[in-house]
């Protein structure tokens, strides 16, 4: 077994068994700081399919900046742990569980079907891509996040910029909507 | 096709953890009645379908699946920090963040 696909198994084992973590723990400090580990072994899965400069964007952006917000939401709530933290019902929510797993039975049944089909034309596909990329192909990070900065600021350009108009936006209107009374009607 | 499963890591291992990981977020988005938790799981949904995209990207070799991501995960921030400024309101004014306040939620 080589150190790679330890590596997978351990981080799939990782990631399925904290998100987990996140749904059943009825404390929502405990979801987040589920959610926290479930950030860092994503971003490890990132680095182990090579893409390092996403990688690090994920543990700052993610396990940093929104884990830090939602932490200091629930603080400012203060709630221990909540009288219902499931929804209720049993009969909805067998039929949640079972809407749940048909879902999830699908998606790996569709994988595992589609992979004579496409993906062993993909991986065909992408082995004379590669082949013919090798000599420009460089593995070390700083050539891959060149690339990636260079695709971002000419064929996504358009993209980008719309972004920053939206986090503009967004900036402006969560202010707006934290200082705002809650709408026009009473509370019961 | 002679590939052992558990030791030739293909494309195939990473999109079904990534599906896992969506179903995981779908049941907690479903179950789950705090909003809080609710906006967790949807994070943990967009992670799946960033898993799945680098997947894509490093088996096709393409970096346009890593700029996907990239938007994604700033759409995500920005979705994080309206939806707890909204949970915020909610909280000032029911003293409670469950999700059955939302109907009341007229105006």
């Amino acid at each position: 077994m080589t150190p790679d696909v330890f590596l997978f198994w351990f981080l799939a084992l990782l990631i399925i068994g904290s998100g987990l973590a996140v749904l059943l723990f009825t404390n929502p400090i405990y979801s987040a700081l589920s959610l926290a580990m479930t950030m860092v072994g994503v971003a490890a899965i990132f680095i182990t399919l090579h893409a390092y400069f996403i990688a690090g964007v994920q543990l700052i952006v993610y396990a940093g900046a929104v884990m830090v917000l939602f932490v200091m939401v629930l603080m400012l709530f203060d709630i221990k742990a909540e009288i219902q933290a499931f929804s209720s019902g049993k009969i909805s929510g067998a039929i949640k569980l079972i809407s749940v797993g048909l879902l999830s039975g699908l998606i790996v049944g569709g994988i595992i079907m589609g992979q004579k089909s496409f993906v062993g034309e993909l991986s065909k596909d992408a082995v004379q891509v590669a082949e013919a990329q090798k000599v420009k192909k460089s593995t070390s990070p700083d050539a891959a996040t060149k690339e990636l900065g260079m695709v971002l600021f000419s064929k996504h350009i358009f993209g980008f910029e719309a972004l920053g108009v939206l986090l503009t936006v967004i900036a402006v209107g969560t202010v707006a909507l934290a200082r705002s009374r809650g709408g026009t009607h009473h509370a019961k | 096709m002679q590939n052992n499963f558990f030791t030739d890591i293909s494309l195939n291992h990473y999109l079904v953890l990534s599906s896992i990981l969506f179903v995981i977020g779908m049941a907690g988005v479903l179950l789950r009645r705090n909003v809080i938790v609710i906006l967790m799981c949807v994070e943990l949904m967009l992670n799946a379908v960033n898993i799945s995209f680098i997947a894509f990207s490093k088996y096709t070799q393409n970096v346009d699946g890593q700029i996907m991501v990239f938007f994604v995960m700033t759409i995500a921030a920005a979705e994080a920090a309206v939806g707890l400024a909204l949970a915020v309101t909610i909280f000032k004014r029911f003293k409670e963040v469950n999700i059955k306040f939302f109907e009341h939620l007229r105006g």
